[in-house]
């Protein structure tokens, strides 16, 4: 147990995290399909697309907390990998339309027939074929990131510069799709979706399956960043976040460590934007604007970076209290939710885990101390206090 | 230990799954008619979304007033959907499937508009949506009280041509679907009337665009080629003022080359200085300075609900206001709100608007309403200078794309179809072709 | 055809001004009939009457019917001028210019005008007045004449040629007379020279009546205006490309405005200050306060609110600055990526505050006459808010300069950002610096928001509208370093108004950013990199 930090990967409390997943996974859908309405245990469908949009926004969050947690890169601009994710999800999505669109047309989408498109532009090609919109999900995000990073790692951009040039990319993405004449619908985006491999998206066993796949790939995207951060890989990657110059004096290629993860990062927000278009029905260019990318940076921040918990505990508050206030205080809820970061920030700078832990874990220094008697499993708590408070020093690029 | 603590965390997270869940508010009560507002109050959309949410409020305590509805009190769910496209879908879906909602009023974009469409679809529920907008849409749970193109654009450009004796168009938009759509509409129907391609320019711009100084040279110097030369602007919200001062200052008068813009209202001039601006136009179907009873009572109304004699009236404002009555009348004559006997028994429906005349609901879900042509004035308001002899008919499908000139849509039983082809007299659009 | 008909029936007058009057209706008598007017065609004959009189005494008439200014007393049908607005009203008799009477709002009707009235009374206004007193009014004339060429008005144009004292008018009278003559059945020889002369001016509005003459005419005619047609056009090109620098430099001085606020709070202090369009915003709303203070409690100032705005804004801005530093940015020095999210929760409470306070929708903030406006240079339009604020940037740009370099409140702020504890072991009190430093950057901030009141919205998005080209420009220039910050705004306004007759508005900025991906590849660490051992992390 007390190589659980990097060793094992798994600790106890991401199992903890894979059992929530998994259990509601499946209970979610029996709550929600099973159980009759009148019951207190049944869970509405309007319940299960928020669910599963959180789950989104919790994987996406994770990919942010991969790069920037473990490796120290702050990208502002992953928003964008998760639109192109769910562009890539919405052209296959689009495809299905087919003859249902309101002209009728059995190939082009609807905003392509009402500007006069005569013929579908090349880079709509394959995506009637699930396996190669799949395929695309990933292969764009991805390489994207891998041409963005292999630029700009070799050419040791860090710090500001490297954050603020990621949000020049996602805004000029965005502005792109805003344009008509790209042939993505512009600003009305993707929408008015009808089925998802013949499965109608209005039915509500399709919407609680998605929800299922989703709750499934989060916990796959949580063993797969846990492995990875507690693999060799992993601590060559919180080195180059701690200190970037002696880990290339000690002969490693931080560009090459950084692009490795960068890339992985983009591929895992890219399929998290392909479960949320089907859920949300829409996908649009706004998802590209800086704005949203800053949210991805607060919910990690919330819930405690650095940690994999952290992000998944966020993204599912923060957006869970966005829903709520939006209803129960529609003109105030600017100020709660400001108020919010403002106080996690002062208040928690580990965000809610990193705190929990540093709390637990002067509990039980203070017991341990006061009972001058060794507890059941000191190292475990030791090691995750050692863990936070590292993790939460930040690298400064001194002025 | 481990198991414990694997517990505790299990626990933990079903109180968080729980707590969202009991979180939300609850059932509707049944002594109450509920009318969701779906709005944008926070976000670059409030900015033209939140006086409409202060109309519906208004209306619906104006409507309590004279004894509710079906003898039940009506009551607002007011959500804020933040300017956030998909979160208008999840709110909507809030509105309907947790409050209980009647009916909605509400969206701006075109884009909150599609993001909501299946969500209403799904659920059967109404929306009424209150702005000018492109058509090319005729959905059986949408009531579109705004404006259609053919009930805007092209009274405007015909204004422009007969009484004004332009042969030369700037067609300036912001690049998004309803500039575009309505500027392929012009296109078509400028050409069929005989203006030379070389003789029209298309510029797009992106939102909130703030420098506007090489197009209005470029605009000066397209109209410089001594033809009478006109603006036609479909430039959106916040990118106006900037337009306007510059013009303004670049000197532009309207007597040299008149802007007419179709998204500018009493609501966006009152953050620009008038003076300058006197004589550009813009075509709604309807303006503050209406004379007519109905209006006069109207803005009185508002200037008490709101407790300020400066705020204005618009034509979304108006909108709501007809769709809002339209949607009260259908439920007394249908006798339930139930959202299928409602549908049957709107089209057809006739309420006073807000000119003078009566707007009826018709078979594409589209209104009647008359066309009014106005020119800014120095104390922000318009002056009408040419209207419509009678009312105008929404045409949801345009007469004037390729693509869409065989379509209709009727929502009367036998048909129920939103995009009938009279060609092939079939419902569903085109058809392969 | 309107014009030309126009013409005929005024030329004589022209000529002989005051001798052909009198002889039609009664001035009083054609006013009067305003009363009954239903449509605009009836007021449009009832002004070309009123012009057809050829007296000046319609001058007063038909510029309150232009301004919207001529109503109809209700119970008499009587014509009056209106100047102002309000409940009770002035009424002013249309032949004397005297006051007659007081009546309420309701009791008047006013004579509806539309732009084709507008024009008209311009028209005929401006044929009264080729020989009036002012120049301006003779200089618009030759303009309005410019641009409706009739050969007929030849003569009345010599006649005013050979009066003309002012050689600007001067130059505007030959201009339209060659127009003219271009268009007349004079002989070749004097169509070439009004050709030759028309090519000289260089005016673009020429290019399409030399045109039609390249295409109906042969011989040397069609040669030289085929020459001329050449000249403008190589001439416009030149014109052209200053214009873009001017438009530029003007974009760029708004980006070095709303920037250069940020280059302090984050370039020197390391802030990542997300709430920084905020404060832009937060001076906008002031100088909307400060405009309607005066305007309620010192009308005469109103020219010079702004002059009001621009410290009150700096004070404003900056003290909700001082406020943010001590309440919250304090405690998170060292830790830059916080301050990004703190500042960025300030951002939406401010947003949602002013939301509240002055409602969603946009706030009128008027120029001042002497920001209104524009000038030529040649071909070449130079807006006066343009011109302002394009000094104004420069100026902070300099005050800023000389406060960091110059002054001892300058070395401390320096001190402090580059070795803290050393700064305070030599007793300097950097808490104070802190919170100073960051009231400075928001209240420049501040100042920036009341120029860009003069040209854009001022609504609670200002600030987002602004916060992304902020930090482009700063990274772009180099943190830590004004004039990165100066060249940086000013290259990439530059470069974004080249692109954008080539590519449009939209695609020019999205290669604007590209570019500025690429170049920092090139130099990650900005046009001017800070050197030395701190920089590297």
């Amino acid at each position: 147990m007390s190589s659980s930090l990097f060793g094992g990967g798994l600790d106890r409390r991401i199992l903890g995290l894979l059992a929530i997943l998994t259990s509601a996974a499946v209970l979610v859908p029996v709550l929600n399909l099973a159980v009759p309405p009148t019951s207190s245990f049944h869970i509405p469908t309007y319940a299960v697309a928020l669910l599963g949009k959180y789950l989104c926004y919790a994987m996406l969050a994770l990919s942010l907390d991969l790069v920037w947690g473990y490796c120290g890169i702050l990208s502002l601009g992953h928003g964008a990998f998760f639109a192109l994710g769910g562009y890539a999800m919405g052209m296959y999505l689009m495809r299905q339309i087919g003859t249902r669109g309101v002209y009728g047309h059995p190939v082009l989408p609807d905003f392509m027939v009402f500007l006069n498109w005569k013929e579908l532009p090349w880079y709509w090609y394959g995506f009637d074929q699930f396996w190669f919109a799949a395929l695309m999900v990933m292969l764009v995000p991805g390489l994207l990131a891998f041409a963005f990073g292999w630029l700009a790692f070799r050419s040791r951009v860090t710090g500001v510069y490297l954050s603020i040039i990621t949000q020049a990319m996602t805004y000029a993405l965005l502005l792109a799709f805003f344009r008509n004449d790209m042939g993505f619908g512009g600003n009305n985006g993707l929408t008015d979706f009808k089925d998802i491999l013949g499965f109608s998206l209005q039915a509500p066993t399709t919407r609680a399956a998605l929800f299922s796949i989703s709750a499934l790939m989060l916990a796959i995207a949580v063993i797969v960043t846990a492995v990875l951060v507690s693999s060799k890989y992993g601590k060559l990657m919180i080195a180059v976040r701690d200190a970037e110059s002696r880990t290339r004096f000690l002969g490693w290629r931080p560009e090459n460590i950084k692009l490795f993860a960068f890339t992985v990062s983009a591929v895992m927000a890219g399929i998290a934007g392909a479960l949320y278009v089907p859920q949300v029905g829409i996908i649009n260019p706004s998802e590209f604007a800086p704005a949203n990318s800053i949210e991805i940076v607060i919910w990690t921040a919330v819930g405690g970076r650095g940690t994999i918990l952290g992000p998944v505990i966020g993204a599912v508050a923060v957006n869970w209290g966005k829903s709520w206030f939006t209803a129960a205080i529609p003109e105030l809820w600017l100020f709660a939710l400001g108020g919010l970061f403002i106080a996690v920030t002062l208040l928690l700078p580990k965000g809610i885990v990193g705190t929990w832990d540093a709390w637990r874990a002067a509990r039980r220094a203070r017991r341990s101390a006061g009972k001058g008697t060794s507890q059941v499993e000191p190292p475990v708590a030791e090691g995750t206090t050692a863990r936070t408070t590292r993790h939460s020093i930040e690298p400064q690029p001194a002025e | 230990m481990y198991l414990k603590s694997k517990r505790r965390s299990l626990v933990m997270g079903a109180v968080i799954v729980s707590g969202m869940l009991m979180a939300e508010p609850g059932f509707a009560q049944e002594d109450t008619i509920k009318v969701g507002v779906l709005h944008s109050l926070s976000g670059t959309m409030a900015i033209s979304e939140t006086t409409l949410k202060d109309v519906m409020l208004m209306l619906i305590e104006e409507q309590n007033k004279k004894g509710g509805l079906l003898g039940k009190k009506l009551e607002a769910v007011v959500v804020d959907p933040a300017s956030d496209w998909p979160l208008f879908a999840e709110k909507a879906r809030e509105l309907i499937s947790v409050h209980g909602v009647a009916a909605v009023f509400g969206c701006w974009t075109s884009v909150s508009r599609k993001s909501v469409l299946p969500v209403f679809e799904e659920l059967n529920s109404l929306l009424f949506y209150p702005v000018q907008y492109e058509g090319e849409e005729s959905q059986r749970n949408v009531f579109y009280t705004g404006a259609a193109p053919n009930q805007q654009a092209i009274p405007a450009v015909d204004y422009l041509m007969n009484e004004e004796g332009v042969e030369r168009w700037v067609l300036a938009g912001t690049d998004y679907v309803y500039p575009q759509t309505t500027n392929k509409i012009l296109q078509a129907y400028l050409e069929s009337k005989g203006v030379a391609p070389e003789d029209i320019m298309v510029n797009y711009t992106p939102f909130g665009h703030s420098d506007w100084q090489t197009i209005v040279t470029d605009i000066k110097n397209f109209g410089s080629a001594g033809k009478k030369t006109a603006v036609v602007s479909t430039i959106n919200g916040d990118a106006n003022v900037p337009f306007y001062k510059e013009l303004a200052n670049q000197g532009i008068k309207a007597e040299d080359i008149p802007v007419v813009a179709f998204s500018v209202g009493e609501e966006e001039l009152a953050g620009i200085d008038t003076g300058p601006l006197v004589g550009h136009l813009a075509a709604w179907n309807y303006f503050q300075s209406v004379e007519s009873e109905a209006n006069a009572e109207f803005i009185e109304t508002w200037h008490a609900f709101t407790g300020d004699e400066s705020r204005v009236t618009n034509d979304p404002m108006e909108a709501h206001y007809i769709g809002f009555n339209m949607w009260v009348k259908a439920v007394e004559k249908a006798g339930t709100t139930d959202p299928d006997a409602v549908i049957d028994a709107i089209v057809g429906v006739s309420v006073p608007n807000l000119s003078g005349g009566y707007s009826t609901m018709m078979p594409n879900h589209h209104i009647t309403k008359p066309v009014l042509i106005g020119e800014i004035q120095d104390d922000g308001q318009f002056e009408i200078v040419w209207e419509t002899p009678g009312l105008v008919v929404g045409d949801e499908w345009s007469d004037y794309l390729p693509d869409s000139k065989d379509l209709i849509a009727d929502w009367r039983a036998p048909l129920s179809c939103g995009n009938f082809n009279v060609a092939t007299g079939k419902c569903g659009g085109k058809g392969i072709n | 055809m309107i014009l030309r008909a126009l013409w005929m029936l005024l030329l004589p007058l022209l000529l002989l001004p005051g001798v052909a009057r009198g002889q039609d209706a009664p001035l009083g008598e054609i006013i009067a009939r305003f009363a009954n007017v239903e449509k605009f065609d009836q007021t449009e004959a009832l002004v070309r009457e009123l012009g057809a009189t050829g007296d000046p005494g319609v001058r007063p008439v038909l510029e309150a019917l232009a301004e919207g200014n001529l109503y109809v007393r209700k119970v008499d049908n009587a014509i009056f001028i209106v100047p102002g607005s309000g409940k009770v009203l002035k009424l002013i008799d249309p032949l004397t210019g005297e006051e007659a009477d007081e009546a309420s709002s309701s009791a008047l009707k006013k004579v509806r005008v539309n732009n084709g009235l507008r024009r008209l009374i311009r028209d005929v206004l401006s044929t009264l007045t080729l020989g009036a007193k002012s120049a301006e009014a003779r200089m618009a004339a030759a303009d309005t004449m410019f641009a409706n060429p009739d050969p007929a008005m030849i003569e009345a144009l010599d006649a005013a040629i050979e009066a003309e004292s002012d050689p600007a008018v001067k130059l505007r009278m030959e201009r339209a007379r060659a127009a003219a003559v271009v268009l007349s059945d004079l002989p070749e020889s004097d169509k070439i020279a009004a050709i030759e002369l028309l090519g000289s001016l260089g005016d673009r509005s020429v290019l399409s009546l030399l045109a039609t003459v390249e295409a109906n005419a042969d011989g040397d005619l069609q040669r030289a205006a085929a020459d001329a047609i050449a000249e403008i056009r190589s001439v416009l090109a030149a014109w052209d490309a200053a214009q873009n620098v001017w438009f530029g430099i003007s974009l760029g001085s708004v980006l070095l405005l709303a920037a250069i606020g940020l280059a302090i709070t984050f370039g020197v202090m390391g802030v990542i200050n997300m709430a920084h369009g905020e404060m832009v915003m937060v001076g906008a709303y002031t100088t909307f306060v400060v405009q309607g203070a005066v305007h309620a409690f010192a009308p005469a100032l109103q020219e010079w609110s702004l002059a009001f705005a621009l410290p009150l804004a700096f004070l404003v801005a900056g003290a909700i600055g001082v406020a943010i530093e001590r309440g919250i940015i304090r405690f998170l020095y060292g830790r830059p990526l916080e301050t990004l999210l703190a500042t960025w929760g300030v951002s939406l409470v401010l947003q949602q505050a002013v939301r509240m306070i002055f409602g969603p929708s946009n706030r009128e903030v008027g120029n001042p006459s002497w920001m209104s406006g524009s000038f030529e240079i040649g071909q070449m339009v130079i807006t006066w808010n343009r011109l302002w604020i394009v000094a104004f940037s420069l100026g902070v740009f300099v005050l800023l300069l000389f406060v960091f370099n110059r002054t001892s409140w300058g070395l401390h702020m320096r001190a402090v950002t580059q070795n803290r504890r050393m700064a305070s072991s030599m007793g300097i009190r950097t808490p104070w610096v802190d919170a100073f430093t960051f009231g400075l950057g928001s209240g420049i901030a501040g100042i920036a928001g009341v120029a860009l009141s003069q040209v854009g919205n001022v609504s609670p998005n200002l600030g987002q509208s602004y916060i992304i080209d902020s930090f482009m420009v700063v990274v772009f220039g180099g943190v830590g370093n004004l004039w990165g910050t100066l060249l940086g705004a000013f290259s990439l306004g530059i470069a974004n108004k080249f692109l954008e007759p080539y590519a449009g508005a939209v695609l020019g900025k999205i290669i604007v950013l590209v570019l500025i991906i690429l170049f920092i590849q090139k130099r990650p660490r900005g046009l001017f990199a800070l050197k030395g051992r701190a920089v590297e992390a």
